[in-house]
């Protein structure tokens, strides 16, 4: 049978995450856990013999979750509460929310208090990621993690397991990379959001399934040369908010080379190595990636390397995909933009999730920003 | 007005003599941190070093109604007006050079906890990058419930072994064991008066409010381990036990007893308090005055106490604030509860709705949440605010039994 379009079914995944997890659910009798970005190693949920699921709440209508927590609450907050309050997360035999900054922090122990039907795990992800100790501690902190996965879904996984799950999460992103390098080189097929597509239905979908589905793809085709000429970007942020935004820049004609966005390139960038213990393959890859913005390393030295990442992109402007309320992304702006600004790199910052912003506010901007770089580059 | 306490006529002098302190500091060669609440700052006392709070700065700066002067500033720099109006504060002085305090010496090294908060990490990164100094964090893996975590306890414990070998690195000097010990000692003798000062205030009528405990905090925040801080604790609570043994109250006729959540409004102090005190309201204890009270260490293991101390008793988490602020309705007889809900401070508000709906359903005692900001009078209106107190006292005063209870 020939696939009329090898696109829709990470369409659809993206769309209705909760029907597929819970087909998936009928289907195999397993559990579904749920994890908030970034950061939680998901070949550990894997092993364990559930479906991890991520769970990402910028970019929703928000209406029952400020009776809970203030307004003031970035909307991946704010937006996973009001998720679990429709009912949308019903599917979920266990939520994982990850210690990235003091917002997370608050939102577990809420999260314990308004669905305390659900287990949930609070994944202590240490922030000095330069002391030594911290390499350990996260060896014992995955290590619990994979304990008390393992309770949960009542497998008794072990190391041979996780190692398993590894060796097919890295499968999955070297294809990922692929599809990196084909919206590289052939960006009209490989437009950003399809390549956004193949990613967000991987941290949703069975990841075996997924691999099947990604191998189907036409990575031969050849694709008609763009109308325009495009400029390559480069991204830091936390999701690509909105939600259309990747589609508004392949019209626009702005090419992201590269990103550091937690379900964009940062995520499949570093695989887990398959000859050693696999827990230290889990630390060193965390370790391995671009440091989130809520971890802490040399502050000069977190500029600098930023700044090296762009140069080496080749991109010629950065976008600053900024959450509101976001304390790590707003303490870091500045010094950021005044480095880009001494290497001559030109950059927008759009505060993502404010109220009133829309879609065609987002349009007059990036169109400026992008005619902005055009006009430099010739 | 209730009768003025005595010994806090002497906080100017000593707030004058502790900035004055460190220009000197800085000018006679020693060496300058940074620091906040949970830092081992004992350990900065024995090297030496002099501890200097940016937030205690910047609540001066909010105090003294200069945040509009100053806070621009860091918000032309980029610096959001979502962001905590300290940090704000403190990089708007900082840019502008408009200071209370003739500014901050320059610092020779931040030292900061995440235990805290995790904005302060941001805003110390931003001030590394500024002064070029280095920074040291201490990564406090935040313990869920408070459940023991041996893996965090010996991560910490690295850190801070390692934290006095970089300060004696910067310092050139070793440490002195002996003086370590002496500094703890008056570290905690100053707590354990801050405990009682807290403690009078569970007497009808309330000897002093949480107005005037938040102005006498200079000493236990920043001079923690001086004969300073002891001093005028040790004068400060014999006072108000005194006061309390003559029934004489902060509060002309105290009839609500009420209890403040988090930071106060630094810019609205005198006006709240007056207000306040017009409907007979005392605000007798808070969260954020106790938090102060608990952060001495013993002389015999002080890094393992420390550790603790970071870990697990600085962890306010939502069940542990709605158990202590149960405990604290009945050991203060508390008749309200105003929450303020700060927008600059995330880390101690979001849980505030939870927190409130949970302390009424366990204690039938109501509460509202106040939206403000601790420093930032652009982001609430202050007569907004007194009217929702003046709806929330009307609503204590027609509870049945109200006037009974207010002579208990
Ligand atoms: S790091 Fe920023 S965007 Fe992510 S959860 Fe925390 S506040 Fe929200
Ligand atoms: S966020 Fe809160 S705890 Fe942190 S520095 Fe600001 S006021 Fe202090």
């Amino acid at each position: 049978m020939t696939m009329q379009n090898p696109w829709k079914p990470f369409r659809e995944v993206v769309k209705s995450p909760w029907d597929h997890a819970k087909q998936w659910k009928r289907t195999h009798d397993r559990p579904v856990i749920g994890h908030l970005l970034p950061d939680v190693p998901e070949e550990i949920i894997h092993a364990t013999g559930a479906l991890p699921i991520a769970i990402e709440g910028a970019g929703r209508t928000v209406s029952h979750a400020q009776a809970h927590i203030p307004g003031y609450t970035c909307s991946h907050a704010m937006g996973a509460i009001e998720l679990g309050l429709t009912g949308s997360l019903d599917v979920l035999d266990g939520m994982v929310i990850p210690y990235v900054c003091d917002t997370t922090r608050n939102l577990f122990h809420i999260w314990e208090r308004l669905f305390p039907e659900v287990p949930s795990e609070f994944l202590r992800l240490p922030k000095r990621l330069e002391h030594p100790a911290a390499r350990e501690y996260l060896k014992a902190e995955f290590s619990r993690f994979f304990e008390v996965t393992a309770k949960l879904t009542g497998r008794n996984a072990g190391i041979a397991d996780l190692a398993a799950s590894i060796r097919l999460y890295n499968r999955s992103r070297a294809l990922l990379r692929d599809a990196y390098q084909a919206h590289l080189q052939r960006p009209t097929v490989w437009t950003s959001d399809r390549v956004y597509l193949l990613l967000a239905s991987a941290m949703r979908a069975p990841r075996e399934e997924h691999l099947v589905l990604m191998e189907a793809l036409p990575w031969h085709e050849t694709g008609g040369e763009s109308g325009q000429e495009l400029v390559p970007i480069y991204v830091r942020g936390k999701v690509w908010d909105p939600p259309g935004i990747l589609a508004l820049m392949d019209e626009i004609g702005l090419k992201v080379v590269e990103d550091e966005i937690v379900t964009g390139y940062r995520s499949i960038a570093v695989d887990a190595a398959t000859d050693t213990d696999p827990i230290e393959a889990l630390v060193d890859r965390h370790l391995a990636m671009v440091p989130y913005a809520g971890y802490h390393i040399g502050p000069q030295a977190m500029v600098n390397g930023f700044v090296e990442r762009v140069t080496g992109s080749g991109a010629k402007g950065v976008l600053f995909l900024n959450p509101k309320f976001c304390e790590a992304a707003g303490f870091d702006t500045p010094d950021f933009q005044k480095a880009l600004e001494a290497a001559q790199i030109p950059n927008l910052v759009l505060e993502t999730s404010a109220r009133g912003g829309s879609l065609e506010q987002l349009r007059v901007r990036l169109e400026a920003f992008r005619e902005m770089l055009g006009s430099e580059l010739s | 007005m209730g009768q003025p306490i005595q010994t806090l006529k002497q906080i100017k002098q000593i707030n004058f003599d502790y900035y004055a302190g460190a220009h000197m500091a800085k000018q006679n060669g020693r060496f300058v941190a940074y620091v906040n609440a949970f830092t081992p700052v004992e350990l900065l006392y024995a090297l030496d070093v002099f501890p200097i709070y940016p937030e205690n700065h910047a609540a001066i700066v909010g105090a003294r109604k200069m945040t509009t002067e100053v806070s621009p500033s860091a918000e032309a720099m980029g610096y959001s007006m979502d962001l905590c109006s300290y940090a704000r504060c403190d990089l708007g002085s900082v840019k502008s050079g408009i200071s209370p305090t003739w500014g901050l010496p320059k610092p020779d090294l931040l030292l900061i906890s995440n235990s805290q908060c995790g904005t302060l990490t941001k805003w110390f990164e931003a001030l590394s990058r500024l002064y070029q100094v280095p920074m040291v964090l201490i990564d406090v893996p935040h313990s869920g419930n408070g459940e023991k975590d041996p893996a965090a306890e010996r991560y910490l414990r690295s850190q801070l072994t390692d934290l006095i070998r970089t300060v004696e690195g910067i310092t050139g000097k070793s440490l002195d064991w002996d003086k370590l010990r002496e500094t703890i000692r008056l570290s905690s003798e100053a707590s354990t008066l801050w405990t009682r000062i807290l403690e009078a205030g569970t007497a009808r009528p309330a000897p002093i409010t949480v107005f005037d405990q938040f102005i006498s905090m200079l000493p236990i925040v920043s001079l923690r381990g001086t004969q300073t801080a002891v001093d005028f604790y040790r004068a400060l609570a014999d006072e108000l036990e005194q006061r309390a043994a003559a029934g004489v109250g902060a509060v002309e006729d105290e009839r609500f007893r009420l209890f403040w959540d988090n930071l106060p409004i630094w810019p609205e102090l005198r006006r709240l308090s007056q207000h306040l005190e017009a409907k007979g309201a005392a605000l007798v204890t808070s969260l954020y005055t106790w938090a102060w009270a608990q952060l001495a260490v013993g002389e015999e293991d002080p890094i393992g106490d420390w550790v603790e101390q970071y870990l697990y008793k600085a962890n306010f988490h939502l069940e542990k604030r709605v158990a202590d602020y149960v405990a604290m309705a009945e050991h203060y007889q508390l008749d309200g509860f105003l929450y303020h809900s700060n927008r600059s401070c995330k880390f101690v508000s979001q849980d505030i709705p939870e927190v409130r709906h949970a302390v009424t359903e366990r204690t039938a005692i109501p509460g509202v949440i106040l939206e403000a900001d601790h420093n930032d009078p652009r982001l609430y209106s202050i007569e907004s605010l007194e009217k929702q107190i003046d709806t929330f006292i009307d609503l204590l005063a027609a509870k049945p039994g109200m006037n009974e209870l207010s002579k208990r």
